[in-house]
């Protein structure tokens, strides 16, 4: 049987690789936002402009946030409060991150689908933003939608991995998976 | 309906659900028993225009630029060069805890990373000087609570986001209270180590030479706060302008003092990543939660709640505060913030009270509650960046400057000036 715990382990470790490579491509597009906000303002000085720049950022920041949370995920970055869950042992404890786990796969889960029809109408109508630079909205609200659904995936899957470590009885390698971080190691 | 929304709140949080999470399922609970109409439906496009916005993403450019200059040394120069001008006083190298903490809060907007930042520079020269470790790790946690008040502050664009005011007033607001800090930070520690001299360590003098040549090493990083503080109020720039402005300064000045490389863009970049999703998570449910607060007619209620308790404007902000330090005790910061605004915010109007101002005072009493125990985010990072020694001694010496934050508090009540003349004045 450790067979299973053995592969929910390198599942969760794939999951990590593929987040963070994710989130240098997200870093990158960022930096590349910066830049075009930044070089919108030097030509402002001139009195030239590529106008748009505000909207460009908004959908960098959508895009960006969708795509960005899976990461958060695996590094156990989204904020929890574990007054009640550091009094358990390891099992209760385990018990706590697993009910989160699960409650966050289907909230995510929720969102991702009510977002769905949000795209579904951009396309229908060929939506475009009603701006300067007439954006076909599907356009960028699909990757956004996708960063969802991503999320989504990310958490089923690392709930499902972590159930079996469970399971098996691998608290130290669930709670590394969906534990909460020492308060102390959390912030970069 | 308001007991209904707290007692929902405490539970689901204390049931270690994720904070973003918890404002979700709070949110659907209203709209299912409370709202005249399925609000659900609109989640979607919530979720779309709360995430699409040119304001937020300021957030991640200050996040990146607070990461380039830690984790490319520009912290630990940058204390070096503060203790050569700080030591001579009372209390020597723990003002240069405050003032680089100081400094760094207003570039890098966010109070844990400073803290961080500030005791992995600083604590193995506490230990070779001879400095009181209590007082010395106090200093670095309460030094670091000033990231969210002086500007830029994370914290007060999403306070601006979510309650529809202006950052740039919000920024300038923050900018006399925080440096007010500061200050008080400093006669506080110097007060102390008169009284107990015990307790400060070695002062130091340096010779002017020295001094001057540290001074080079700081000139790059106020060039950088005055650009993006100027910048915003000069009108050149929007506060996101003015935060990618920030972020090619921080690169300039990485590449300049020769410590930019790949290996530190690739951990800053990662790190920002992560610290806006965490960020945006909550303030995505946080604008959920308020939109069906705002639908199940929370304002009414709100007003027929005070009405009865007979509470004078003065009562309500008193009873506020005292919330606040309780919860303070137990929630952290930006999710304190963010879970209070749409609850506390609206009723705080309805009494006549500025928005801006009350941000200002709501910064100060979320910075206690980054130091006072049991779960003050910066007691653990100053505690995790120690070698050794107990958890206590942190939370005692950050105790006399939790208590200096307690008195801006009460000054900030008494005199809503300190925070507002200077907003008023540029207007």
């Amino acid at each position: 049987m450790t067979g299973a715990a053995d592969r929910a382990e390198a599942l969760l470790g794939a999951l990590r690789r593929i987040n963070r490579a994710v989130a240098v491509l997200v870093g990158a597009g960022l930096m590349a936002c910066a830049a075009l906000v930044l070089s919108d303002i030097a030509l402002r000085r001139v009195h030239a402009s590529f106008g748009g720049t505000d909207e460009i950022s908004g959908y960098v920041m959508a895009i960006a946030t969708a795509w960005g949370m899976g990461y958060a995920l695996t590094e156990l970055g989204h904020v929890r409060i574990d007054i009640l869950r550091t009094r358990g042992g390891a099992g209760v404890r385990a018990m706590f991150d697993l009910f989160a786990a699960l409650v966050l796969a289907g909230t995510v889960s929720l969102v991702a689908i009510k977002a769905w029809p949000v795209v579904a109408r951009s396309l229908a109508n060929s939506s475009r933003a009603n701006t300067p630079l007439e954006t076909p909205l599907a356009l960028v609200q699909l990757p956004w939608f996708a960063g969802w659904i991503w999320f989504a995936l990310m958490a089923w899957l690392t709930f499902a991995a972590a159930l079996v470590l469970v399971l098996q009885g691998r608290f130290d390698a669930a709670d590394r998976a969906i534990g909460v971080v020492g308060e102390g190691e959390a912030p970069q | 309906m308001i007991a209904y929304a707290t007692f929902g709140l405490l539970g689901l949080l204390s049931l270690s659900i994720p904070v973003g999470i918890v404002l979700f399922l709070l949110g659907f609970g209203l709209d299912i028993f409370f709202t005249p109409f399925p609000l659900i439906r609109g989640l979607g496009n919530l979720v779309w225009s709360t995430s699409n916005n040119p304001t937020l993403i300021a957030i991640p450019f200050f996040v990146l630029l607070g990461e380039i200059l830690v984790r490319s040394g520009i912290a630990t120069r940058t204390y070096a060069a503060l203790d050569r001008w700080v030591s001579w006083l009372p209390g020597g190298l723990v003002h240069a805890n405050v003032a680089t903490a100081t400094m760094f809060s207003a570039t890098s907007g966010s109070s844990v990373a400073t803290a961080a930042t500030v005791a992995t520079v600083a604590m193995p020269q506490a230990e070779k000087l001879g400095y009181d470790p209590r007082l010395f790790s106090g200093a670095i946690a309460a030094g670091g609570t000033l990231g969210i008040m002086i500007p830029p502050s994370i914290n007060l664009i999403v306070y601006g986001f979510l309650t529809q005011s202006s950052i740039p007033k919000l920024f300038l607001a923050g900018l006399v209270p925080g440096v007010a800090l500061a200050l008080a930070f400093m006669v506080v520690t110097v007060l102390i180590c008169i009284v107990r001299p015990s307790l400060g360590g070695t002062r130091r003098i340096f010779p002017l030479a020295e001094m001057l040549r540290a001074l080079v090493q700081l000139i790059p990083i106020i060039l950088l706060f005055a650009a993006i503080i100027g910048s915003i109020y000069k009108g050149w720039a929007t506060p996101t302008e003015a935060a990618s402005v920030g972020v090619a300064g921080a690169l300039l000045i990485a590449a300049l003092f020769g410590t930019l490389n790949r290996d530190v863009l690739g951990q800053s970049l990662l790190g920002t990543v992560k610290i806006t999703a965490m960020i945006m998570l909550v303030v995505i449910g946080a604008s959920f939660l308020n939109f069906t607060l705002a639908a199940a007619g929370l304002g009414n209620e709100l007003q027929t709640m005070l009405g009865n308790l007979g509470l004078s404007p003065l009562g309500t902000i008193l009873v506020i505060v005292g919330i606040y330090i309780v919860l303070g005790f137990f929630i952290e910061t930006l999710s304190l913030m963010v879970v209070t605004i749409p609850i506390v915010v609206p009723l705080v109007v309805a009494q006549g009270f500025d928005p801006i101002w009350f941000g200002i005072l709501m910064i100060v009493l979320i910075e206690m509650a980054l130091i006072t125990p049991p779960v003050g985010l910066n007691l653990y990072v100053v505690q995790g960046a120690r070698q050794g020694g107990r958890m206590s001694e942190v939370m005692v010496g950050a105790a006399p400057y939790a208590l200096t934050m307690l008195v801006m508090a009460g000054l900030l009540i008494a005199f809503p000036q300190i925070a507002l003349f200077l907003p008023n004045a540029v207007q």
